[in-house]
């Protein structure tokens, strides 16, 4: 009997001691360099070059070790909040591609205010991003993160449909309609839009028409007579003239173009490795002038934030002031094709004599993100915006699918209640 | 006699006497069988009685994860579900998934069984063919279903091009998509409800069909009066776990549709992963899992009450 309770007692143990270790965290050594980890969702074709970035950090000195891991981005907005509250997430994280998911985690106080800026290599230079960057991290003036990179979407179009066509690169919204619809016969896309898990292509289309989603007040102008002008000659090619299939995703859009079933598209630089090893003869030019003869086009960033229970702040700031400095990111530019999110690089020699970086940077001053700073700006497109887009070219009438989403966006933003 | 007998009184006026105090220490002992029962207790206890409760706690709050104040509200969570059109609808499309799924799934694994029960090897071989999605991920099986559905590029579009029906849009349309997907979840499972249905059959014995088909019987009779009869308590396992299974079906749709287009395939367990790691909506996401909770337990309750009624016929 002694025997069996001996063994029992060693298996309630070893059961408390195996919970015990689930829950430990990993403790970090005494001695040897501080080790950071990173967590992105950053699996694309510009991946190599933030992984450069990372390499370069580590091989410059010897202090600081980081070690990042890229999962997809929906793997790690399911993990990161769990894991930062428990203190088991990383040193540092991008929580999503889209800069408005920060707020989220400002309110849940995962995130630590960055305060380490100011000018030298050391220093994150705040005062050498683009403003709206800036103004995108920033609630009750403190900054809470900064910018893992800067992106313009520009106008990609396969070469050798627009020779077939005899068509030319559209510079202008007229130009690009009628480009969309010539472009589009025999089972060929003019201009493939996707809808939905997508970077967003739609609010860019309205711009060139000069409507909006959201005024300066956080209210929809959807259904007003500028917002449903800006969305008709769009919903009408889509519907009537067939120049992009309907309810796409970002991902399904891609296959298209790089099938060569499309001949445009408006993409991000991350799209130009993909295409070009899918073999299309590829041209990329900014996107078009708008109706007003004015550049425009959607600035998207993701936002690189450290876990307020970081045991390394100090580290992970200087990490950070690494990553965002002028010798990374023009390196960064140089191998991926981002445009700088520095304005100090916006001149520089190398990047512009670069044929795809100058495409993408001299869109830089034209461009707007989306829906910055509005409130549920997340539940705004996934509930609001992208629902309204699929009823429209799914034949709603223009009125009532403005009108619906324009009560869900008041709702969520607030503005009904003002 | 009489004397001898008589069990002694205890001192203490209780009426248990020694044999009393024996049990009593007896039952006070630490059995070793508990010990070793312990870590699975506390391991069950840890991961999976402790996190049910804790939502429903956070399904009485406003709570957002690592929110320093998590608001009290409690059954606002719960009101405020029933009016959510976008419940109403995920409730919808996770009733007829599961209610279409299961039908078809159970059809089809009889059909087949009844089909392939022989063992030779024409069916050894269509039986494998069957039971192989059963052991392919969902989220491979999403992914390839996909990739064939896709109206330009996939092998389906293809074949509705060439059939002069154009470019089906399977996944695209809203009217189309969830059909689609109970589509793919019944030829999914319905070879692990044929595999245990075959195992039912093994265990009929021959000398029923022959007694029936002596008695004059027919093949309707026979599986009416003897299989099918034979075969229920493997049924009623198959129909109760491809219902839960299909009430908590995440991956295929997450995989498939992302719950669009439009929320045309939204389900309760889409809209509880958007609610809660999307929207950061934790205390909502913790009500639509209670409510998912309640509908499981009535549905596999109904279940169950018809399948013992019928054993009493």
């Amino acid at each position: 009997m002694h025997y069996k309770k001996q063994l029992a007692v060693v298996a309630v143990a070893a059961a408390v001691g195996l919970l015990a270790t689930g829950c430990s965290g990993g403790g970090g050594t005494s001695s040897g360099p501080v080790e950071l980890s990173v967590w992105t969702g950053f699996t694309g074709g510009d991946a190599p070059g933030y992984e450069q970035i990372v390499k370069d950090f580590n091989a410059s000195q010897k202090r600081i070790k980081v070690t990042m891991s890229a999962e997809p981005w929906d793997t790690i907005q399911q993990k990161l909040p769990s894991a930062w509250m428990t203190g088991q997430g990383p040193d540092i994280a991008a929580p999503a591609s889209d800069p408005n998911v920060i707020a989220q985690y400002v309110k849940t106080k995962s995130v630590l205010p960055i305060t380490q800026t100011g000018s030298g290599d050391t220093k994150i230079n705040v005062d050498d991003f683009a403003p709206a960057l800036v103004d995108e991290f920033t609630y009750d003036k403190k900054l809470y993160a900064v910018p893992a990179n800067y992106a313009t979407l520009s106008l990609y179009y396969n070469k050798a449909l627009f020779t077939a066509a005899g068509v030319t690169p559209p510079t202008t919204v007229a130009e690009l309609k009628e480009a969309a619809k010539k472009l589009t016969s025999g089972g060929t896309y003019g201009l493939v839009l996707a809808d939905n898990n997508t970077i967003q292509m739609w609010p860019v289309l309205q711009w060139l028409e000069g409507g909006d989603i959201v005024d300066s007040k956080n209210c929809s102008v959807l259904d007003s007579q500028k917002g449903q002008s800006s969305l008709k000659p769009w919903v009408d090619l889509v519907v009537n003239d067939k120049i992009s299939p309907v309810g796409l995703t970002g991902a399904e859009a891609d296959a298209l173009f790089s099938a060569g079933k499309a001949a445009m598209e408006i993409n991000g630089p991350w799209a130009a490795p993909g295409y070009k090893k899918a073999g299309i003869d590829l041209g990329i030019v900014s996107v078009p002038l708008d109706s007003a003869g004015k550049p425009v086009t959607l600035g998207s960033t993701a936002p690189l934030a450290i876990s307020a229970k970081s045991k390394h702040p100090q580290e992970a700031q200087e990490f950070l002031a690494y990553w965002t400095g002028k010798t990374a990111q023009k390196k960064f530019s140089l191998s991926t094709g981002f445009p700088s999110l520095r304005t100090d690089l916006a001149d520089d020699a190398d990047l512009k004599a670069d044929p795809v970086v100058s495409v993408f940077s001299a869109q830089v001053p034209g461009s707007r993100l989306y829906l910055p700073q509005v409130p549920n700006a997340t539940k705004v497109d996934s509930d609001g915006y992208v629902p309204m887009i699929g009823t429209l070219t799914r034949g709603t009438p223009l009125a009532e699918g403005t009108q619906s989403a324009t009560k869900t966006i008041d709702d969520l933003t607030g503005c009904s209640a003002k | 006699m009489t004397v001898l007998t008589k069990v002694r009184e205890p001192q203490d006026g209780s009426r248990t006497g020694i044999r009393g105090e024996r049990r009593r220490r007896r039952r006070f002992r630490l059995s070793p069988a508990l010990l070793f029962l312990a870590p699975s207790f506390l391991i069950l206890g840890v991961f999976v009685l402790w996190p049910i409760l804790v939502s429903f706690w956070y399904s009485l709050h406003e709570w957002t994860i690592g929110a320093d104040d998590q608001p009290w509200v409690g059954l606002g969570n719960y009101i405020a579900l029933t009016q959510d059109p976008k419940f109403w609808g995920a409730l919808l499309h996770t009733v007829e998934i599961t209610v279409i799924s299961v039908a078809g799934i159970v059809v089809l694994g009889l059909a087949l069984a009844l089909a392939l029960a022989r063992d030779n090897l024409g069916s050894r071989i269509i039986r494998s063919a069957f039971f192989f999605p059963t052991v392919v991920s969902l989220t491979s099986i999403g992914l390839v279903w996909r990739f064939l559905l896709d109206p330009d590029l996939g092998l389906v579009g293809a074949i509705t091009s060439a059939l002069g029906l154009g470019n089906v849009g399977f996944l695209q349309s809203p009217q189309l998509a969830l059909p689609t997907i109970i589509f793919v979840n019944i030829w999914k499972n319905a070879g692990f409800v044929m595999i245990i249905l075959i195992a039912g059959l093994k265990g009929v014995p021959a000398e029923r069909y022959e007694a029936a088909r002596l008695d004059g019987a027919g093949s309707w009779a026979l599986l009416r009066y003897i299989t099918l009869p034979a075969l229920r308590p493997t049924m009623l396992f198959g129909t109760l776990i491809m219902t839960i299974q299909s009430f908590q079906l995440f991956d295929l749709v997450y995989v498939m549709t992302g719950g669009g287009p439009l929320f045309s395939t939204d389900t309760l367990v889409t809209m509880l992963f958007r609610e809660g790691f999307v929207n950061f909506q934790t205390g909502y996401a913790a009500a639509i899992s209670w409510a998912l909770f309640l509908v499981i337990v009535i549905i596999s309750a109904l279940q169950l009450r018809i399948f013992r009624y019928n054993d009493v016929d």
